[in-house]
């Protein structure tokens, strides 16, 4: 046999250590909010209560539920921008089984399988049709807002029925069901993206669509799953919006689209696919709240919240070319 | 090849040709439910309103050769005529005003050229987030509220005629003519293929490629400005969400009329015929008493379908 | 041509079951050119089997088609003793053959552990999940019985080449595989990564593995391997036990026939400089590189794949700029950052790729040809009808046949792609003229009008650069040779003094000590 082998790995196997951490992608994400916290709580020491903290989870709950199944889209390398329709779309069909039906678990299953059925589209579309998923999801972005307009004539939904709400106003131990909701599907997108095969195999369609193929992977169904969770996750999401507005409107989610592709992308989830997780996930959505939430502080109206918004995007994709010229990344 | 391509192919069937026979199919149709239709001043009057879209698929044509896409250029609109309306409700006299947003209008396309040329990032991200951007602007910028009170020669842009032809009809016609010579004449029009459809190949033949894609998104930054000072002058009225939703027209046009999605091919002939048919098709619902509320889903459900056709032929073609 | 030297598989005769794959008079097709044929090539258990040629003698696609990414036009497959027919690379590794080609087929964002069972059978928890532990577990296994000890957990973009090589080496191996077929694998470790990979090698086959390694390092070769095949233009020459072969001999069968000038090259007259180049250096593929080129003078840059040829000559044509050093053109120093740069000083590169990098398919040929030259011809930005006529004078240069000027070039022979290739270099006019591998892939007759041109723009005066893995091509062609090795320049000869053996072993840097480059000393460096 041969005598000198590879030299151990600096670190020591399996260490963690800080500078591991912080070559993690939602780090400078992170940091950025506990950065931008900071200076709010200095600020207002009355910021980091936790009844503060928990409203401004509560308002982002929607946005962080459906960024959390966007993330996987971005990271087997596609784009979903129709889910500001999609959540009107699932919002009617929940709201309509609500107002006729009441109850909770009926128009969530309505809401989800709405939500279902629009994800499957465009999943085939991009599968089958071999149409590339920005076309996709912008027709269906139009479509399905048109939908929305058919189906509901132009009236609102209104009268939801208390019980229906719980997701959107209860509250357990304090703790709004918004809230417990968001944090419990963060948790169960962890543990498929770490645990599941579909989860890894969505870093590696993403990571390197030429291997994975090599490798046999099934590309089409796991593309074709990410669009169906993003359709379900909407579907819950659909009723915590209900819940928290109390009616819907014929532009509901109008513009939300582009929130959740900016949460995604401001977290760390690279645009390109492959690199990101969940937590990059909610960590963007929750930024974008705390943002949002600090410019109202800062009496900034809120019709330069999209301004805001579009310059976030840019930052965070240059900050990402940047961070990669700078240290000669290969991937 | 399939047996379809095979008999268009026999027949010499090019694409635009199809697209011609759909137009005059639709518009067949559309006079079959309502008579009027076919009347030139209907005709003519409907003409107006695909100026603004067209005008902005010529260099979303271009743009989308180059394997690129601009999402932002329906932000781009609304920012343009806040621009022109806010300023001129500032003091600034009109006609600075209508300059001042066509240097707007030039400024955002060159804004998204930099991002995308000396960062080399892809233009799908890009014009997302410049489509959040410039929206957000145009909103913050005019405070959600809107300026109506022009001076009577404001409404020619938009409203006047020269004998009986809308005016601004007649500017399209010449953008139209403009463009298509560029694109079918020039070396810069064969720059643009070049990259479409091989990039590298390109690059080591010399092709400007950076210079090439700066003039693309700013010349369609002009093109965008030119539709927002018509709309603002047909409607007569300066508003930050003018332009909400025309991406999508706009970009169907040009796939409907025949470019691939991933670059490479496309045609100035083929867009307009795309612009033709999208235009009467929303104006001969109109006129027909279809609710609006069928539109954006036709809208929605045809570029899919065009998109899609596009591949299908495509394929079977190779 | 002489006879090329065929030689059955030595040794006693093998059963069946007793080769891992056998390839048997396989031939392979693309449009019109032969890129293998009646090719028969066997690998046996345990064994290393090299397999050597020139570039184009058809070593890649003989071993795509054991892969699964090619199916033979003619012959058969044997795996195992039955006969297969692979759709995919999938049912290759099924099989037990693993590839690992130049570029690593890895996924760079994750971990170790993953890309050794990603697309595989996974260990999964009671919950059902996948249990990220046992794969750890598995993975340092299996990198210890390498006698590696790499993190399980790090992340594969962050390693150095090496390691990830051997992160691919344990992927094949979880694999099952029977035989790990190697590409170039040493052509970016060092020497003591290469002692390591040697190793593995070792175990490997101690395991029943058999390796074949395709390589152009003939010293390696001769240390780590069994038997070697050369294979040249397509068809096999010979195989044999390393024992009976020598460096020279090997040489002389992957070249062929003795050194016929293919071409009579008129004297030159070589006259002021046209080109310097001093110091020139780029992180990674080149270093301190000085290089002269003179008016009318033909100057061949030869050396193995991966030397850095065709990096130094792009960086000279403003693709990738050098970190350092300095080029001078016509005596006065030239910043050099794009292609149009170097365009403007009178220099133009004919790309090595002409498929991906010299020609846009789907354009005619008369657009191919005036696309470098439509900022000169072009009055107030439009193309003039004249277009049509300056692609004609050149096509005519080029003596393109069977084709019309209006025909995509995606259409044409390989032979009539390349001439319009270099058809639009000399639209250009340019002063100094990069070729980079002009004849590959071509035919004799086709070649020879490109040898007639170059001849004829020296006599006018051009200076040309003549990157070639074809030796025979140098030696006729060049009036000075520069070798270069591993990114130096290793050797410089003038045209009497050349031969094929001393042009060799400056680009292998074998036994001649006197030529030969130390090996470079870093230590494996991971990020």
């Amino acid at each position: 046999m041969s005598e000198a082998r590879a030299p151990a790995e600096r670190g020591g196997a399996g260490g963690v250590s800080l500078r591991r951490l912080l070559r993690r992608p939602e780090a400078p994400a992170l940091v950025f909010l506990v950065v931008l916290v900071a200076a709010f709580t200095l600020a207002n020491d009355r910021f980091l209560q936790v009844g503060n903290l928990e409203s401004i989870l509560a308002s982002v709950a929607v946005l962080g539920v459906i960024a959390l199944a966007v993330n996987q889209v971005i990271l087997c390398g596609e784009i979903d921008i129709s889910t500001g329709s999609m959540l009107g779309l699932c919002a009617v069909a929940a709201g309509a089984v609500a107002t006729s039906a009441g109850g909770l678990l009926l128009p969530l299953l309505a809401g989800v399988a709405m939500g279902a059925l629009a994800g499957a589209v465009n999943g085939f579309l991009v599968t089958v049709g071999r149409i590339p998923s920005i076309i996709v999801t912008l027709g269906m972005l139009y479509a399905l807002r048109g939908v929305i307009l058919l189906v509901t004539g132009g009236t609102w939904i209104t009268g939801i029925p208390n019980e229906t709400r719980v997701l959107g106003i209860g509250k357990v131990f304090g703790l709004g069901y918004p809230v417990i909701v968001l944090l419990l599907l963060f948790v169960v997108m962890e543990l498929v993206s770490r645990h599941s095969t579909w989860g890894r195999n969505v870093f590696a369609v993403g990571g390197n669509r030429r291997a994975a193929r090599f490798a046999g992977l099934p590309i089409d169904r796991v593309r074709f799953l990410a669009f169906v969770l993003v359709g379900v996750f909407v579907g819950i999401a659909s009723v915590i919006y209900m819940g928290r507005a109390g009616s819907v409107q014929t532009n509901t989610g109008a513009g939300l689209e582009l929130q959740v592709v900016a949460a995604v992308v401001i977290g760390g989830t690279s645009i390109s696919g492959g690199r990101g997780s969940p937590l990059a996930a909610l960590t963007g959505a929750v930024l974008i709240g705390v943002i949002l939430n600090g410019l109202v502080l800062l009496g900034v109206p809120g019709i330069w919240q999209d301004a805001v918004l579009g310059g976030l995007i840019l930052l965070a994709i240059t900050t990402d070319v940047l961070r990669r010229r700078l240290v000669g990344d290969k991937a | 090849m399939s047996a379809a391509t095979a008999v268009l192919r026999r027949l010499r069937f090019s694409r635009e040709v199809v697209l011609l026979g759909v137009l005059i199919a639709l518009v067949v149709v559309m006079t079959l439910l309502d008579p009027l239709f076919l009347s030139p001043t209907t005709l003519l009057n409907t003409s107006r309103f695909f100026v603004e879209v067209g005008l902005m698929a010529l260099g979303m044509t271009l743009i989308i050769i180059t394997g690129g896409i601009d999402l932002s250029v329906g932000s781009n609109l609304g920012l343009v005529s806040v621009a022109v309306g806010f300023s001129y409700a500032a003091g600034l006299p009109l006609p600075l005003a209508i300059l001042f947003g066509l240097v707007v209008g030039v400024a955002a396309g060159f804004f998204n050229s930099v991002f995308i040329t000396f960062l080399d990032l892809h233009p799908l991200v890009v014009t997302l987030g410049t489509f959040a951007l410039f929206q957000g602007l145009a909103y913050g910028l005019s405070n959600a509220d809107a300026v109506s009170d022009f001076p009577a020669w404001f409404a020619y842009f938009g409203q006047a005629y020269l004998g009986p032809v809308p005016g601004q009809l007649i500017l399209f016609v010449v953008a139209v003519a403009v463009v298509w010579v560029i694109l079918s004449r020039t070396s810069f029009g064969r720059y643009v293929y070049a990259i479409g459809n091989n990039e590298e190949a390109a690059r080591f033949s010399g092709v400007p490629i950076r210079r090439v894609k700066i003039a693309l998104y700013s010349g369609t930054g002009l093109l965008v400005a030119m539709a927002a000072v018509i709309y603002t002058s047909r409607v007569y009225t300066a508003r930050a969400d003018t332009g909400l939703g025309l991406e999508l027209g706009v970009i169907s046009a040009v796939v409907l009329g025949g470019a691939s999605i991933y670059g490479g091919s496309g045609t100035i002939g083929g867009t307009v015929l795309g612009v033709l048919i999208i235009a009467t098709l929303q104006n001969g619902l109109i006129l027909a008493g279809v609710p609006s509320t069928w539109q954006l889903f036709i809208l929605g459900v045809l570029l899919l379908v065009a998109v899609f056709l596009n591949e299908f032929f495509r394929k079977s073609e190779e | 041509m002489t006879q090329p030297d065929e030689t059955r598989a030595g040794g006693a005769a093998t059963t069946e079951a007793a080769t891992v794959f056998r390839l048997e008079d396989v031939t392979k097709r693309f449009g019109g050119v032969v890129a293998v044929e009646g090719v028969s090539f066997e690998l046996r258990p345990g064994e290393v089997h090299a397999l050597v040629g020139e570039n184009g003698a058809g070593k890649s696609t003989l071993m795509k088609i054991v892969d699964g990414l090619y199916a033979p036009d003619e012959g058969t497959l044997w795996v195992g003793g039955e006969v297969v027919s692979f759709s995919s690379p999938r049912d290759a590794e099924a099989a037990g053959i693993a590839m690992i080609p130049q570029e690593l087929d890895l996924f760079p964002e994750l971990s170790v552990a993953e890309n050794l069972f990603v697309g595989r059978k996974r260990p999964r928890t009671r919950w059902g999940g996948l249990d990220r532990d046992a794969m750890q577990e598995e993975a340092r296994k299996r990198l210890d019985a390498l006698g590696v000890s790499l993190d399980a957990t790090s992340t594969v973009k962050r390693l150095s080449v090496a390691n990830q090589q051997i992160v691919a080496i344990a992927r094949a191996l979880v694999g099952e595989a029977r035989a790990v077929i190697m590409d170039e694998p040493t052509s970016s470790l060092t020497e003591r990564e290469v002692r390591q990979l040697f190793g593995i090698i070792e175990d490997l086959t101690a395991g029943d593995v058999g390796v074949v390694y395709i390589s152009h390092r003939l010293d390696e070769i001769f240390e780590i391997s069994d038997r070697i095949t050369v294979l040249r233009d397509g068809h096999h020459i010979k195989t044999a036990p390393a024992s009976e072969l020598d460096p020279e001999e090997l040489v002389r069968l992957m070249v062929g026939r003795p050194l016929n000038e293919l071409f009579t090259r008129s004297e030159s007259s070589p006259g002021e400089l046209a080109l310097e180049v001093r110091g020139l250096t780029r992180g990674g593929e080149f270093e301190d590189v000085d290089l002269t080129l003179r008016r009318g003078e033909i100057l061949g840059l030869a050396g193995l794949v991966g030397a850095g040829r065709t990096e130094l000559a792009q960086s000279i044509f403003g693709i990738r700029p050098p970190d350092s050093g300095e080029i001078l053109v016509d005596g006065e120093g030239a910043r050099i950052r794009s292609p149009r740069a170097a365009m403007e000083r009178g220099i133009f590169y004919v790309p090595e790729e002409r498929r991906s990098q010299g020609l846009i398919l789907p354009f005619s040929i008369k657009n191919n040809i005036t696309l470098s030259i439509l900022d000169r011809i072009s009055r107030f930005g439009f193309v003039p009808r004249s277009e049509r006529q300056t692609a004609d004078r050149f096509a005519k240069e080029l003596s393109i046949r069977g084709a019309k000027m209006s025909d995509p070039a995606g259409r044409l022979s390989g032979g009539n792609q390349q001439k319009v290739v270099v058809a639009k270099s000399l639209a250009r006019e340019p002063n100094i003229l990069l070729l980079d591998e002009p004849t590959r892939g071509i035919d004799v007759g086709a070649k020879s009008e490109i040898y007639r041109l170059m001849d004829d723009l020296a006599k006018e005066g051009k200076a040309i650069l003549l990157i070639s893995s074809e030796l025979d091509e140098v030696l006729s062609m060049a009036d000075r040779i520069l070798v270069m090795r591993e990114g130096r320049i290793s050797g410089e000869f003038g045209r009497e003094e050349a031969t094929q053996e001393n042009v060799m072993t400056a680009a292998t840097g074998g036994r001649n000590p006197s030529n030969a480059e130390d090996p470079r000393e870093e230590g494996s460096v991971d990020e």
